[in-house]
C-alpha cells in the first residue's frame, strides 16, 4: 500500500481520503517533495487551459517548475478575480463578464448563452446550469465582488475535508464524525446564495446535517449577489459624478432601501432566530459556524435575557477570522462558551479563494495542510522569504487541490510563518502560521497622518461618522 | 528618536518625556506633555488679543520678510532638521522635499504676503473699519473690520508648504493660532516657530502662535482645548482623519472650517490630437499635472478625460498619447518628481490584476515604483480610480466633452484643461458640477504661491471674524416707546 506521501504526490486530491491526523505528521522534507511535485503537476496541467496563467507564464518566461520558488512570479494577485469593470454589470454586458471569467478557468464558457441575463444572480445560474461550475462570489472591503470559478465537486471536497478535520484534528476519531452522524445546523446567516460563505454552509448542511430541514437560519431567504454588489457599485458610481449615478440601474438602487431596512431589523431578527434555535435544538448537540464578534453579541443578548448553556456538549463550532477590529473584554471566549453550553471549537484560518483550511492547535498556531504550498513574501520586493526560521511577510500560496482553476494567489494578509526547522509545540510537523494575522491595508494611514489629497470614500466615512456620532 | 519641542507663544519647551513610537517601522518621536501646558497654550483672556492691534500691517510685513530671510534653508538649522525628519515621514522624496524647503522663504516675502492679503481679504479690511456703500434713503452707516480669531489648525502634512501657509495666514489675519502637527510632517511648523522665537521672542506675532503635537483623540487634552471660551475656529485639513476627533467638541461658538480631501482631474480637448508635435507638448503638460510633488497633493491630476473619440482612430490616438505622457513623466526633473518612495501596496495589487486582463484598460509601466499610465479602452475610468496616486493616472477617451463634464463631482478640486478655448467654453459648467479651480493644463501644481480662494470656500476670510459697526441716524422709532 502506498504511503501517505506517495498518495499525496500521486494526486493532491487524495488528501480527502488520507488520514487527516497523519497528514500533519509528515516531515518537512516529504512536504517539500509533495509541494514540488504537486506544483509541477498543476502547472503542466493548467498552463495552457487557463488564459491568464498562460499570459502570466509567458510574460515571466516560465516554461516549467524546477524549484518551488519558480512558482512565486506565477501567483495571481488576488485582484484578478475582480478585475472586470463594474460597468459590465451596469450595462448588462454579461457576455463580456463571461469572457472575462473564461480567462480564469480551464472550463470552456465560450458556448454559454448569457444574452438573457440582467442580473448577477441570473448569470451565475446560467453558468451553473451549463457547466460543471458552481461559482461563488466574495465581497471585498472595497465592495467589489470577486468571482471564483469553483466547481460543483470542489464544494464537496472542501466540506469533506472539514468533516475530516472535526473528526481527526485532535487525534484519530477524537471528534464527532458528522458525515456519518448528522447534527442540526445553526446558521446565523442567509439560507442560501452564491456568496462563498453560503456555498460552504449550504454544503455543510447537506453533508453534516442531512439537509435544510435540520437547520435554522437567521434569514430564511437567499442573499442576492446583486444586492451584495450594491455598496461597491454605488461607491464607484458616486466617484464618477452625475454620470455614474445616471448609469446605475434604478431598480437596483431601490433595493438599497430593502437592504438598509433588513440591516435595521437585524437585532430584532437575531433575537427571533435565537429563540427559534433554542426551541428546536436547545439542549441538543448542534453544528454552528460563525465569526467570534457575532457570537459574542449573541451571548450578550442571551445573558441579558437570562439565557445561557443553550446547546449540549458534543456540539461543534467552526470559527475564525479574528475579532474583525472589535474591542472585546479579555474573557470574550469563555463568555461565548458559557452562552453556547459547549467549548468544542475549531478555529481556522482560510479565505474564500482557498479550498483548504488551516486548523488552529493548542499552541494557537494555524497549521498548513501538506497539499498547500505556502509562501511568505517580502512585502517590498515580492520575493519569497527563505523556508527556515520565523518569517513575517505577505502570505501567498498555491492550493494544490483545484484542478480547473489556478490555486496560486498572493493575499493581502501579513503572516508570521515557522515550522520548517522544528515541529510546533503541539507536536505537529510542517509549516504553521502565527495566530496574529492582519491585513496590509490596515497598515495604511498611521496615526495623525493628514493629507489634503483624498477620495469620496474617505469623505463618505467622514459623513457617516458625523451622522452616527 | 526625534525631539519635537513644544512652542508656546515664543517659549520653547523641550522636556520631551512623551514618546510616540512609530508603528510598524514608522519613525518615532518624543514631545513634551501638552496637558501640562494647556493654560499657556490657550489664550484665556480675549483682551490679550489687543497687542496684535498695536502693530500695523507694515510691521507685519516687516516681521514676515525678516523671517523670510532667516528661513533660508542653507543656514537655518531648524529647517534642516525638519527636512531630515520629513525625509523619513513624508511621501515626497528627498530631492522634491529639498526644493520645497528651499522655496519656503519665498512665501514670506513682503510683496508675496502683501498681494496675498490684498487678494484674499483686502488690506483695508484688516487694517481698519471700512465704511460700506450706503443704501438709498437709509442713513444707517455700516463699517466692517476683519478681526483675527482664536483658532486651532489641524494641518495636513503631505507638503511642508502647508505649515508655512498656515503661519502666514495666522499672522496676516492677526489671529491667535495653535497648530496641531501631523505625524507625516511633525517638524516644519515647529522649525518656523522656533525661528520666530529666536528672531523676536516678544513680538505679538510670535506671542500668538503655538505649535504642538498631541495624539489626535487625546480626550483629556482636547476636551480642555476645544472650549468656546478659548477657541473660536477650528481649521481642519484632511477630512475624516482630522475631524474624527474634533466633531464631538463642536458646539455653538466653535466654527469648523474643513479643507476636505480632494482629487483633481484634467480634460484634454480634441485639438490636442491634431498633430504629433501638439500631442507631445500636451502630453508634457499632462505629465506635469500628474506627477509634480509625486502626486501627493490634492491638485494633482488623476483621471484625464481625452476628447479623442472612442472609435478605432480615437483609441489609436489615445494609446499613443498615453505612451507620450508616460515618457514625459519619466523625464521630469527630480526637484519636481521622482519614483515614489512608498508605493501604495493596495494600488499595486489593483495594477497587477489589471495587467493580466487588459481588454478594457491598458497599462503602461507600474512594474516598480516608476509610476504608470492606465489607458482606458472604453469611455470610463478604472473602478479603483479613487486609489490613483504615486504617479499613476488613468487616461479615459471620450466622444464628447459632456461625458467628461458629467464625471466631475464635488470632490473634484482642480481641473486642468487644454486648450484655452475649451476652458473658456466649459468653465461655468465645471463650476456647477463641483469643480473648484480651473487651470490651463500643466498649471495644476503651481509651485509658486498664488493668492486665490481655496476649494471654493475662502478659508482665509472665514478665519476672520467680520465685525460690524452700525451708526444709526436720528430717526429710530424712539418716540414710540
Amino acid at each position: 500500500m502506498p504511503s501517505i506521501v506517495e498518495r499525496l504526490i500521486e494526486d493532491p486530491l487524495n488528501f480527502v481520503e488520507c488520514d487527516y491526523y497523519d497528514c500533519f505528521q509528515i516531515s518537512c522534507a516529504d512536504i517539500e517533495q509533495i509541494h514540488l511535485e504537486g506544483a509541477k503537476k498543476r502547472f503542466d496541467q493548467l498552463r495552457d487551459s487557463i488564459p491568464i496563467l498562460r499570459k502570466l507564464a509567458s510574460e515571466q518566461r516560465i516554461e516549467s517548475i524546477e524549484q518551488i520558488n519558480d512558482l512565486v512570479p506565477l501567483l495571481f494577485p488576488h485582484t484578478v478575480y475582480k478585475s472586470y469593470p463594474f460597468s459590465y454589470l451596469e450595462k448588462n454586458r454579461f457576455d463580456k463578464l463571461t469572457r472575462w471569467f473564461n480567462t480564469l478557468t480551464a472550463e470552456d464558457l465560450s458556448q454559454l448563452d448569457v444574452s438573457s441575463c440582467t442580473s448577477i444572480d441570473c448569470w451565475i445560474k446560467v453558468i451553473e446550469k451549463g457547466t460543471g461550475l458552481k461559482p461563488c462570489h466574495t465581497s471585498g472591503t472595497t465592495g467589489k465582488l470577486s468571482f471564483l470559478p469553483r466547481s460543483h465537486d470542489q464544494w464537496y471536497t472542501q466540506i469533506n475535508l472539514i468533516g475530516n478535520m472535526i473528526r481527526d484534528w485532535h487525534g484519530k476519531n477524537s471528534g464527532p464524525d458528522l458525515k456519518k452522524n448528522h447534527l442540526p445546523y445553526v446558521q446565523p446567516h442567509y439560507k442560501s446564495g452564491s456568496a462563498a460563505l453560503l456555498r460552504g454552509s449550504q454544503t455543510q448542511i447537506e453533508v453534516f446535517s442531512g439537509g435544510a430541514d435540520n437547520a435554522v437560519y437567521l434569514y430564511p431567504e437567499s442573499l442576492s449577489a446583486d444586492v451584495a454588489s450594491l455598496a461597491g457599485r454605488i461607491r464607484v458610481a458616486e466617484s464618477r459624478g452625475e454620470l455614474g449615478l445616471l448609469r446605475i440601474q434604478p431598480e437596483l438602487l431601490a433595493r438599497r432601501d430593502e437592504m438598509v431596512e433588513r440591516e435595521r431589523q437585524r437585532p430584532e431578527r437575531m433575537k427571533e432566530f435565537l429563540q427559534e434555535a433554542i426551541a428546536r435544538f436547545g439542549g441538543k448537540p448542534i453544528v454552528l459556524s460563525s465569526v467570534w464578534p457575532i457570537l459574542f453579541d449573541a451571548a450578550q443578548d442571551g445573558f441579558a435575557n437570562g439565557v445561557s448553556q443553550v446547546f449540549a456538549p458534543g456540539s461543534v463550532l467552526i470559527s475564525g477570522g479574528g475579532l474583525k477590529g472589535r474591542d472585546l473584554p479579555d474573557d470574550w471566549r469563555s463568555q461565548i462558551f458559557e452562552f453556547l453550553g459547549f467549548d468544542q471549537a475549531y478555529e481556522v484560518y482560510s479565505m474564500s479563494e482557498m479550498m483548504l483550511l488551516f486548523p488552529s492547535c493548542t499552541e494557537k498556531n494555524y497549521h498548513v495542510p501538506p497539499v498547500l504550498v505556502p509562501f511568505c513574501l517580502d512585502p517590498e520586493t515580492g520575493e519569497a522569504l527563505p523556508r527556515t526560521g520565523r518569517q513575517t511577510g505577505r502570505f501567498a500560496y498555491l492550493d494544490l487541490l483545484p484542478d480547473n482553476y489556478w490555486g496560486g494567489l498572493v493575499t493581502g494578509d501579513e503572516v508570521t510563518m515557522s515550522g520548517w526547522d522544528e515541529p510546533c509545540g503541539c507536536g505537529r510537523a510542517g509549516p504553521y502560521v502565527d495566530h496574529e494575522i492582519r491585513r496590509y491595508s490596515q497598515k495604511e494611514g498611521g496615526d495623525d497622518k493628514i493629507n489634503c489629497a483624498g477620495t469620496p470614500e474617505a469623505q463618505q466615512r467622514a459623513i457617516n461618522f458625523i451622522v452616527n456620532s | 528618536m526625534f525631539r519635537i519641542p513644544l512652542i508656546v507663544r515664543g517659549e520653547v519647551i523641550d522636556d520631551c518625556l512623551l514618546e510616540f513610537n512609530g508603528r510598524r517601522g514608522e519613525i518615532g518621536f518624543c514631545t513634551p506633555d501638552v496637558e501640562h501646558y494647556i493654560d499657556k497654550i490657550v489664550l484665556q483672556r480675549p483682551s490679550a488679543m489687543a497687542d496684535l492691534y498695536s502693530i500695523d500691517f507694515e510691521s507685519i510685513l516687516d516681521y514676515l520678510s525678516e523671517l523670510s530671510e532667516r528661513l533660508n534653508f542653507t543656514n537655518n538649522a531648524h529647517m534642516q532638521e525638519a527636512f531630515d525628519l520629513s525625509c523619513l515621514t513624508s511621501g515626497l522624496s528627498e530631492s522634491i522635499l529639498r526644493y520645497q524647503y528651499e522655496n519656503i522663504p519665498y512665501y514670506f516675502q513682503r510683496d508675496v504676503v502683501e498681494d496675498m492679503t490684498e487678494n484674499l481679504i483686502g488690506i483695508d479690511n484688516i487694517e481698519g473699519w471700512v465704511e460700506q456703500r450706503p443704501r438709498n434713503n437709509n442713513d444707517t452707516k455700516v463699517s466692517i473690520r476683519a478681526f483675527g480669531s482664536r483658532a486651532v489648525h489641524i494641518i495636513a502634512g503631505n507638503a511642508p508648504v502647508l505649515a508655512a501657509t498656515t503661519i502666514i495666514r495666522n499672522a496676516i489675519t492677526r489671529s491667535d493660532g495653535v497648530i496641531k502637527l501631523p505625524s507625516n510632517d511633525p517638524l516644519t511648523a515647529t522649525a518656523i516657530a522656533l525661528t520666530m522665537a529666536e528672531m523676536a521672542p516678544e513680538h505679538p506675532l510670535t506671542r500668538h502662535l503655538s505649535v504642538a503635537y498631541w495624539k489626535g483623540g487625546n480626550e483629556s487634552f482636547e476636551s480642555k482645548l476645544y472650549q468656546p471660551r478659548y477657541i473660536e475656529k477650528i481649521i481642519a485639513w484632511g477630512g475624516y482623519a482630522s475631524i474624527q476627533y474634533v466633531t464631538k467638541y463642536l458646539q455653538p461658538g466653535i466654527d469648523l472650517i474643513t479643507l476636505d480631501p480632494k482629487h483633481s482631474a484634467s480634460i484634454v480637448g480634441k485639438e490636442a490630437f491634431e498633430n504629433e508635435q501638439t500631442m507631445r507638448e500636451v502630453a508634457a503638460q499632462a505629465a506635469l499635472d500628474i506627477a509634480s510633488l509625486n502626486q501627493e497633493a490634492c491638485v494633482n491630476a488623476r483621471v484625464i478625460h481625452a476628447v479623442c473619440g472612442t472609435n478605432e482612430k480615437g483609441l489609436a490616438n489615445v494609446n499613443r498619447w498615453g505612451e507620450m505622457v508616460y515618457e514625459a513623466m519619466q523625464k521630469l526633473p527630480d526637484t519636481i518628481s521622482t519614483q515614489h518612495k512608498a508605493f501604495d501596496p493596495q494600488l499595486r495589487e489593483e495594477l497587477d490584476g489589471l495587467r493580466l486582463f487588459d481588454e478594457d484598460h491598458r497599462l503602461i509601466g507600474g512594474v516598480g515604483s516608476e509610476g504608470a499610465i492606465i489607458i482606458s479602452q472604453i469611455d470610463e475610468p478604472v473602478d479603483f480610480s479613487h486609489l490613483l496616486a504615486c504617479r499613476v493616472a488613468n487616461i479615459v477617451p471620450v466622444d464628447d466633452v459632456d461625458t467628461a463634464l458629467k464625471s466631475v463631482n464635488a470632490y473634484t478640486q482642480t481641473i486642468g484643461i487644454y486648450p484655452e478655448t475649451l476652458k473658456q467654453q466649459i468653465r461655468d459648467n465645471l463650476a456647477w458640477q463641483g469643480a473648484q479651480r480651473i487651470v490651463s493644463l500643466g498649471g495644476a501644481v503651481n509651485l509658486v504661491a498664488v493668492s486665490t480662494p481655496q476649494d471654493g470656500i475662502e478659508p482665509v476670510r472665514r478665519m476672520c471674524k467680520w465685525i460690524v459697526d452700525e451708526r444709526h441716524s436720528n430717526n429710530l422709532p424712539l418716540e414710540a416707546i
